[in-house]
């Protein structure tokens, strides 16, 4: 397979509109962060200074409004665009998360920890697709508590009106949340990690190198390899393509918020079974196999 | 009083000054007057002098008054310096309010501080707007009589009622008012609030932006609330919410307001009329509430005052709703950011060769 690679350097990868996104998506989000922070952390005094550089509380509030209100016209365009793909059955599904990126996680976890092999990925690695998820949902907590904010006396008039603070809560700390897994996160898999740093220009340049395409989305690339030969083109696997449009456009989300709970819950169960492992006196992970099987003989016996 | 007349007063005090004792003539003085001397002549209640618009202006100085003021024991020179010399220089009054207005500079000699504080409150404007009733040292402390001005502390509003009338009746009302006329230590009177001499106008941004501070000064002070079972969570649940971070945020910002005015402590509880929570007559009882929040938001309905939390920290009995939020982002934050983190932590671990 490797003999016949594409001679092409590079493929695209993103579409004009979907780097456009990334693109507004960014700008609004330092203008939605610059302007919100100041207002959640409004007794510190950088706030106050920050507020004063962005011309008064008021001014920010307005910018903020601005921008809000285009985050979410961009999210609901996003959101029309992949539910019409998906009435038309135009999309390959391919951000879903599917059992494979569960395995796939637990797998580079225990490749982190030194037991076998890094896993290969699909289009969208299981990192990227919580991340596209944890975005789109986060957006949908924030764009909705936004609004509920935004005209609190129209929310009140048919909701109960506890929930403008409970908004006022969930816009404030899911913005947080946002931040920090921009900060942590999307930092680290677009800028620090040793694999692209300094810098992975995808989403910019709209293309990626054949060479990083093969090393970073393996079964993307010998699928790619595969219709650059002739070959009819493999649909690549995935188990929602075989759902009703209803059904996928439910399922979708519901897969997706299930994912981007799951991925932190991995990294937690790390050290819960680590803590476990030093509990029960197991001390190396090298010897783990042979240790739970002796447990297991032991248990039956 | 014809010129005639005034001739013959002055010729009487001139007399009396020439033939005073020596021995009661403070020394060191250029020309010593000592208030004997002055009395000699003011001490006739029928004393008086007519101003240009025909008024008459009473001269009389009681020396009782005098006695029980905290002046007794400085000389009547001291502050009407012109006068020391005998017989007095003419003066030109226009009219009673002239010869007060001239006074008041002398005030200042003693009283620097608070004069100067008074060139910026909002009597000192309306002097300026050419006012001529705009009150003056003299129109709140008393000319010859002037006591300690908050002694007893119902003193106070009774010397701001003198113009400002119905504000005081309210405040006489209030539940602050109440109390301070049991002569209670703990509640403001109108100077507490509004300061005695640099009084800010009401509707000045500076005014506002310090309101919070104002009320949370007492109503922030645990030693002082917990005597009335009253909560010093008010100012901080204030703050935290919507409209205390706004006034918070213009106060510190450094720039000029620019923002529709945002609830402050008095725009809900009442200005002057404030009573407490429970009281029928509150603005902020739940019957009254809604009318309260309409006086800024007029479309509200009735489940909008819900959205506010009446000063409490949501908690399992009170905002349950909100509290199961705060407490599920406080554990959703640090659950979202430790997993992902120590996968990071771990890549970078496999990475680094280490293990």
């Amino acid at each position: 397979m490797i003999e016949r690679a594409p001679r092409v350097q590079s493929v695209t990868r993103f579409s004009t509109l979907e780097r456009v996104e990334h693109g507004a998506v960014m700008t609004l989000f330092v203008v939605l962060a610059l302007t919100g922070f100041p207002q959640k952390f409004y007794d510190h005094r950088w706030a106050q200074v920050l507020t004063g550089w962005l011309g008064g509380v008021d001014t920010a509030r307005w910018f903020h409004r601005a921008a809000g209100l285009m985050f979410g016209a961009l999210l609901a365009a996003h959101v029309l665009r992949l539910a019409v793909s998906v009435v038309r059955r135009t999309t390959t599904l391919s951000m879903v998360p599917t059992r494979r990126d569960v395995a796939d996680a637990i797998q580079t976890i225990n490749y982190y920890l030194g037991s076998g092999d890094a896993p290969r990925f699909d289009r969208f690695d299981y990192r990227q697709k919580f991340e596209y998820w944890g975005m789109l949902l986060g957006s949908a907590v924030v764009v909705g508590t936004g609004l509920a904010l935004l005209f609190p006396i129209r929310t009140a008039s048919w909701l109960p009106g506890q929930l403008i603070p409970a908004a006022y809560v969930a816009h404030s700390q899911e913005g947080l949340m946002a931040f920090l897994v921009v900060i942590v996160w999307h930092i680290y898999n677009a800028h620090l990690n040793p694999d692209v740093f300094p810098f992975d220009a995808s989403i910019f340049t709209g293309e990626i190198s054949a060479h990083r395409l093969e090393h970073e989305h393996a079964i993307e690339y010998e699928r790619l390899a595969q219709g650059a030969t002739g070959m009819p083109v493999q649909t690549p696997d995935n188990p929602y393509r075989r759902l009703s449009w209803p059904v996928q456009l439910v399922v979708a989300p519901i897969a997706g918020a299930v994912f981007a709970m799951l991925l932190p819950a991995l990294g937690m169960g790390v050290v819960v079974k680590a803590a476990f492992d030093a509990m029960t006196g197991r001390r190396t992970r090298r010897g783990q196999g042979d240790s739970q099987d002796r447990q297991a003989v032991a248990r039956t016996s | 009083m014809t010129a005639d007349g005034r001739f013959v007063i002055a010729l009487a005090c001139w007399i009396l000054f020439v033939t005073a004792p020596a021995s009661a003539q403070p020394s060191g003085r250029s020309e010593p007057v000592d208030n004997a001397t002055c009395l000699g002549c003011h001490a006739d209640a029928s004393l008086a002098i007519k101003a240009a618009d025909g008024a008459g202006i009473s001269l009389h100085v009681s020396e009782n008054a005098l006695a029980g003021s905290v002046h007794a024991k400085h000389a009547c020179v001291d502050c009407h310096k012109a006068m020391a010399e005998i017989p007095h220089p003419a003066m030109a009054l226009a009219s009673k309010r002239t010869l007060t207005v001239a006074l008041n500079e002398q005030c200042r000699a003693c009283h620097f501080a608070n004069y100067t504080k008074t060139l910026d409150s909002v009597h000192q404007l309306a002097v300026a707007r050419g006012d001529r009733m705009a009150p003056l040292c003299v129109d709140c402390h008393g000319a010859h009589d002037v006591k300690k001005p908050s002694t007893p502390r119902t003193l106070v509003s009774q010397t701001c009622a003198k113009c400002h009338e119905g504000v005081a009746a309210a405040y006489a009302r209030s539940v602050h008012g109440q109390d301070v006329s049991k002569d209670n230590p703990d509640v403001p009177t109108c100077v507490d609030c509004h300061h005695a001499h640099d009084i800010a106008g009401p509707h000045k941004t500076e005014w506002e932006l310090r309101l919070p501070d104002m009320c949370g000064r007492c109503h922030a002070d645990a030693a002082k609330m917990k005597k009335y079972g009253l909560s010093t969570n008010v100012l901080r649940t204030y703050l935290a919410d919507f409209h205390g971070k706004t006034a918070s945020l213009r106060r510190d910002q450094g720039t000029p307001v620019s923002g529709a005015v945002v609830a402050r402590c008095p725009d809900c509880h009442g200005v002057h009329d404030i009573q407490k929570t429970k009281d029928p007559q509150s603005h902020v009882i739940k019957a009254n509430l809604l009318q309260t929040c309409r006086q800024c938001h007029p479309g509200a309905t009735g489940n909008f005052p819900g959205a506010w939390l009446s000063h409490y920290e949501p908690g399992l009995h009170k905002a349950p709703l909100v509290y199961a939020v705060k407490v599920g982002y406080w554990l959703l934050i640090p659950f979202m950011i430790g997993g992902l983190g120590l996968q990071i932590l771990l890549h970078l671990w496999r990475l680094s060769g280490i293990r």
